[in-house]
């Protein structure tokens, strides 16, 4: 050890000056700001163009706030820029009213004259509808999540009758229409500047150059770098003790624990299954887990034979060892899926049973079917982790050695995950693992998305699975609010699927998050994205 | 007496057995030697003495350490990877991808090479130019980077990169054996045979082709390191071998996943990798000296 | 005669980007799907754009007049659209090729600083034992697989001891702007108050990523310093001036050294080309915003028209240091300017 003599001084600070001996003092923008460690690149920033995860928990909840939202503990819809709201009588009107004096964000693009206006509500929700709005086209003209729910058909008009009153008409009753409102893709633009925006011929600004009401501000992106984001000082609600919010981009899994570890992370996404139970022995890391509303699930082609034979989709869901896959990919950290709904839903049906694990039973099924002698398909993995999937490649490398059990030779494709998503789109997968988040407590939050005909269009529905029956069935579900007779629809359509298997549900996997343990202040939500407003940062022992 | 005996032997010695005596002499070369064979009959015959299929899962036994470790499993030498497959066994498949396929790439190259080389030395004139420009060319482009793109174009996969790391390795190839060609041609011995009415194939086939193997030597051991070095990185990057196959580059970036889960199975595909490496250059050094040592003497 | 020389050499040099270019343009059919979007990187031109486009790049025309179209297009400045970002290919490559020119220089520097000096011990004691262990860790380093190496330095340095940081050149914490693209200078230029500490932190990131990269040009150039100077050692010339009574460093920097540093100037334009392949696996590792990391992450979304240019900077790069390297070696060496017409 160098003793801190005299004669070592200027060996001591030249290892200080090279970084390597001691610890620098820190100015106070690096010490009050927050690094989260993400796992993808957003694709745009407004939350309602897209329906991935990634971006939403960079952009939805940082940026931006909604009408109302859910509370995480209850799962009540509490105010958030509507202070309250009204329903008519029929269900066919809803009134919002605005909370006074709530700030746009003030950057150094654009500085807004005047707080929160119904014309900015209107602004937000009129793109989406109106096919001939001037923003409706930039940005692609695709709203996933609002196609999904078939927004532009159950919303008939907006009406503004006051600066602070906001009127939606339905066409007809929607007992999921608050739920809808409540999701991190309903935020709030600002109107102002939009006109700004498009006086300036730069319209596409809007969804690259952010400007909201929520916690934080937009200061730079560096492309597939970092995003970087300043505390908003006017927010309405509590503003964040962080000074400056950074989301570091790093795909890679073990690059991301690594700069846990290093501490230069303090939030990590998607930490790996298998190492949390080694690293919340560590005591600068713990870990927070939350049981959350999602669903992984291995989906077949059904628009493509032999896929759309349910005979074959039978017998490939019997050829998988599930209990295996369950020990292997999620660490036992998840529950096992019997149907697309999380036995915490209140949709939940518990007396479904997928058909269990044997080979040989699914070897005669499949010559049944007039495949004696298998066949060739591929295994689509995503390559990213995911809660309800965190390691699709190694589950397609099982799956592809059960399958060859049955004479079914797999092969796995996987590519980078922009990529991957587009050339889904295209349909060219024979079956894909993916799954999906819930994005509210409304159960028709699962099916909607992933199984309707609606969903092929949007591509949330990667089985390409269009039945008019099941259809009709989740429109019948939507028509009253009465919990106990949307709940008897919601049990219809399970067992509906899981005699037709247009996917196969795998399992129910649980939110973890890896933190620095100076990190305080973090609460995690069952669903939609994360939120790192509250985050405060507890300095080290002895630090002033 | 004994001395005198000894240096009449050496002359003797035809020039192969003289390389050898000299090569032998190194320490490092000879262990060098060593090695190389080691991981040669492990490429051929490894796959007979793999104790577990490489491809085998065993969910029973996941992410075991060595068993030299507390929690390690005798019936696992070197523990097992996050699917239970057996670690020493997947290593050992590994020689035959990563250093047996290489060693298939180096001599592909070679003898391609070769061939054009030959003809590039004995041509002339404006083509001889032509050619040269382009090899320079090729030469300039690193040869990762030129098999990188070629698996761009052709996609990724282990078969794609052999052709790409054959067709990077060519250059330098054709490069060294045109010029030993070139050099050979200059000499009086040749001018002094072709006087006595021997056509060109005669030339290579009696005075060139024996003063070139050596030459050869050298160029296939450093070809040999290359490939073995690119096939690594290749897969490193998945743009290689792919899994499940057992290859090392391939085993080193799996592993990446459980850095701080299980840092052997990061340490052991590597640690293989750099003594195949060493292995080859250590031969490829001694043979150097060697024949530096020959042709000094 | 030196005229003739660099004619020559600017002739050869033309030639290369010929070919270059020629190689280029024809990845635009060889990668796989449209030639259309593999040049433009419109990912889908619709009914107005397409006829444009065709226009534009000759697609009706010859190969001959398409390559004369692809060529304008690219001292134009216009490389078609990233497919990933749909943003121009060039900006992105001038936005991250400081970067990489930033690392593989420090690598330079140390292979430099540390190699020659290590590289003349292990010549001038080639029979003693330092020597000898110089030779022999030049050995090692030399079959050292890098991606492993720099794997193994984060797991100690980094993980394992906690000193260093893993990625990135910057904590992303201190706001640089760029405006040169390099880390240091930008850093100067930041006007932030922290820009002290901004310096330290940037210099902690460097460490590994540049330690890890030298490593091969370091041996590289112990070997051939070696090398060069053992050959050099034999010839007359030296011994005559140790025979006229110089002492043995007065031999050593005055006559040895000099010429010893020509053949390892030559080499080091032969050794560059590796290095940037190096550079792009040591980005990879470290997160290094650099030209490498975008390369390969191109390769990894088929991006075809950011291949396309990444190949044709990083080919350009190597093939003008290799030359201006061997003009070096040609104006300094009397020797070879004798040779440069044989």
């Amino acid at each position: 050890m160098l003793k801190p003599s005299l004669k070592n001084a200027p060996l001591i600070s030249l290892l200080c000056w090279l970084g390597t001996g001691c610890q620098p003092e820190m100015p106070a923008e690096v010490r009050s700001g927050l690094v989260y460690c993400s796992e993808g690149a957003p694709e745009t920033f407004n939350p309602q163009l897209v329906t991935s995860g990634t971006t939403i928990d960079a952009t939805s909840r940082q940026l931006f706030d909604r009408l109302l939202d859910i509370d995480p503990i209850s799962g009540d819809f509490v105010p958030a820029l509507a202070t309250h709201w009204e329903v008519r009588e029929d269900g066919l009107s809803y009134t919002f009213y605005l909370r006074p004096e709530v700030q746009f964000h003030t950057t150094d693009y654009f500085t807004p004259s005047r707080p929160l206006q119904a014309s900015d509500v209107r602004f937000s929700f009129e793109r989406i509808m109106q096919t001939e709005h001037p923003f409706h086209r930039i940005g692609g003209g695709d709203y996933p999540y609002f196609q999904t729910v078939d927004w532009g058909n159950r919303v008939s008009r907006i009406a503004t009758p006051a600066e602070n009153q906001v009127v939606f008409y339905l066409r007809q009753r929607d007992s999921s229409f608050l739920s809808n409102l409540a999701t991190d893709f309903a935020v709030i633009h600002s109107a102002e500047y939009a006109e700004q925006l498009q006086q300036q011929h730069q319209p596409q600004r809007l969804d690259s150059h952010p400007i909201g009401t929520g916690p934080f501000r937009f200061r730079e992106y560096r492309k597939d770098g970092f995003i970087r984001y300043y505390r908003h000082n006017d927010y309405w609600g509590t503003p964040s003790q962080l000074e400056q919010l950074v989301i570091d981009i790093e795909p890679n899994n073990a690059k991301r624990m690594a700069r846990l570890l290093t501490h230069e992370c303090d939030i990590i996404a998607y930490p790996r299954m298998s190492e949390l139970e080694l690293i919340s022995q560590r005591p600068d890391i713990k870990v927070q887990q939350q049981s959350s509303l999602n669903v992984g699930f291995w989906a077949f082609n059904t628009s493509r034979p032999p896929f759309n034979d349910a005979r074959v989709r039978r017998a490939l869901a019997m050829a998988i060892n599930r209990d295996a896959i369950l020990q292997s990919v999620y660490f036992e950290q998840a529950q096992n899926a019997s149907t697309l709904l999380p036995p915490s839903s209140w949709g939940h049906h518990p007396e479904i049973a997928l058909p269990s694990y044997d080979p040989d039973a699914a070897r005669q099924l499949l010559s049944e079917a007039g495949f004696p002698y298998g066949f060739a398909m591929t295994i689509w993995a995503m390559p990213v982790q995911r809660l309800y999937n965190p390691n699709a490649t190694r589950m397609a490398e099982m799956m592809q050695a059960d399958l060859a059990r049955i004479g079914v030779r797999a092969t796995i494709v996987s590519l980078e995950w922009n990529a991957f998503r587009r050339q889904l789109r295209l349909g060219e997968h024979d079956s894909v693992l993916l799954g999906w988040n819930a994005d509210n407590t409304d159960p028709d939050n699962f099916f909607r998305p992933l199984l309707s005909c609606n969903g092929v269009e949007s591509g949330t529905n990667r089985a390409m699975w269009c039945d008019p029956a099941f259809d009709a069935l989740l429109g019948q579900a939507l028509l009253t609010d009465d919990r106990s007779i949307r709940r008897s629809y919601y049990w219809a359509a399970q067992e509906y699927l899981a005699e037709h298997l247009p996917l196969l549900p795998l399992a129910h996997g649980k939110r973890f998050q890896a933190i620095n343990a100076r990190v305080g202040g973090i609460t995690m939500n069952p669903y939609g994205g994360i939120d790192l407003s509250g985050a405060f940062l507890r300095q080290p022992e002895g630090a002033p | 007496m004994a001395k005198f005996q000894w240096l009449q032997q050496k002359d003797e010695l035809g020039p192969l057995s003289q390389l050898w005596h000299s090569f032998r002499q190194q320490h490092a070369a000879v262990l060098g030697l060593i090695l190389f064979g080691f991981f040669a009959l492990i490429a051929v015959f490894g796959p007979l003495i793999t104790p577990y299929d490489p491809y085998l899962q065993n969910p029973d036994a996941v992410l075991l350490p060595p068993s030299w470790d507390d929690a390690g499993d005798v019936r696992y030498l070197l523990g097992t990877d996050d699917l239970g497959r057996d670690q020493f066994s997947r290593l050992i498949k590994g020689a035959s991808y990563t250093f047996g396929i290489a060693f298939m790439t180096a001599l592909g190259a070679l003898l391609l090479g070769f061939l054009l080389g030959v003809l590039a030395g004995m041509s002339k004139g404006f083509r001889a130019s032509a050619f040269n420009h382009v090899l320079d060319l090729a030469l300039t482009i690193p040869s990762l980077l030129l098999a990188i793109i070629i698996v761009a174009i052709l996609g990724p996969g282990l078969v794609n990169t052999i052709w790409a790391i054959m067709l990077a390795l060519l250059p330098q190839f054709v490069h060294g054996i045109r010029n030993s060609i070139l050099q050979q041609l200059e000499q009086d011995y040749v001018i002094a045979y072709r006087l006595d009415g021997a056509n060109n194939w005669q030339i290579l086939r009696y005075v060139i082709l024996p003063n070139t193997w050596e030459q050869l030597t050298v160029l296939f051991s450093m070809a040999l390191s290359t490939a073995i070095l690119d096939i690594a990185a290749l897969g490193f990057l998945g743009l290689g071998a792919q899994s499940p196959a057992a290859e090392w580059g391939l085993m080193v970036a799996e592993a990446l996943d459980l850095i701080y889960l299980s840092p052997w199975s990061i340490a052991l595909p590597g640690l293989l990798i750099f003594v195949a490496v060493l292995s080859v250059n250590l031969v490829s050094d001694g043979l150097r000296t060697a024949m530096r040592k020959r042709q000094e003497s | 005669m030196i005229w003739y020389y660099l004619i020559r050499r600017l002739f050869l040099l033309s030639f290369v980007f010929f070919a270059l270019t020629c190689f280029a343009f024809s990845l635009g059919y060889l990668f796989p799907g449209d030639p259309l979007v593999n040049f433009s990187g419109i990912s889908q031109p619709d009914d107005e754009l397409l006829p444009v486009l065709v226009q534009q790049y000759r697609l009706e025309q010859g190969y001959l007049q398409q390559y004369l179209a692809f060529l304008q297009r690219i001292l134009q400045g216009d490389w078609g659209l990233s497919l990933a970002s749909q943003q121009p290919v060039l900006h992105e490559i001038i936005r991250v090729f400081p970067a990489t020119l930033e690392l593989v220089s420090y690598a330079l520097f140390i292979s430099f600083v540390l190699g020659v000096p290590l590289g003349l011990i292990a010549a001038i004691k080639a029979n003693h034992w330092t020597g000898r262990a110089i030779s022999s860790i030049a050995l090692l380093g030399y079959s050292l697989p890098i991606f492993w190496w720099a794997l193994l330095m984060i797991m100690l340095f980094s993980i394992g001891l906690g000193w260093l940081p893993t990625s990135g050149r910057i904590s992303v914490l201190y706001e640089i702007p760029v405006t040169t693209g390099f880390m240091l200078p930008d850093i100067l230029m930041s006007g932030q108050t922290y820009w002290q500490a901004a310096l330290q932190d940037a210099i902690r990131h460097l460490w590994l990523p540049a330690f890890v990269l030298a490593t091969y040009p370091t041996t590289v150039m112990i070997r051939f310093t070696r090398d060069a100077m053992l050959s050099v050692w034999q010839q007359s010339y030296i011994k005559t001036a140790r025979a006229k009574g110089l002492s043995r460093s007065q031999v050593l920097y005055r006559h040895g050294l000099r010429n010893a540093m020509l053949p390892v100037l030559r080499q080091l334009g032969l050794q560059f080309s590796t290095l940037v392949t190096l550079a792009m696996i040591t980005e990879l590792i470290f997160s290094w915003p650099g030209i490498g990391l975008w390369l390969l992450d191109s390769i990894n979304q088929r991006n075809y028209p950011a291949i396309q240019g990444g190949l044709l900077v990083i080919s350009s790069l190597v093939i003008l240091v290799n030359i201006l390297l061997d003009i070096l070696y040609t104006l300094l060496n009397p020797l070879a300017r004798k040779q440069v017409h044989g």
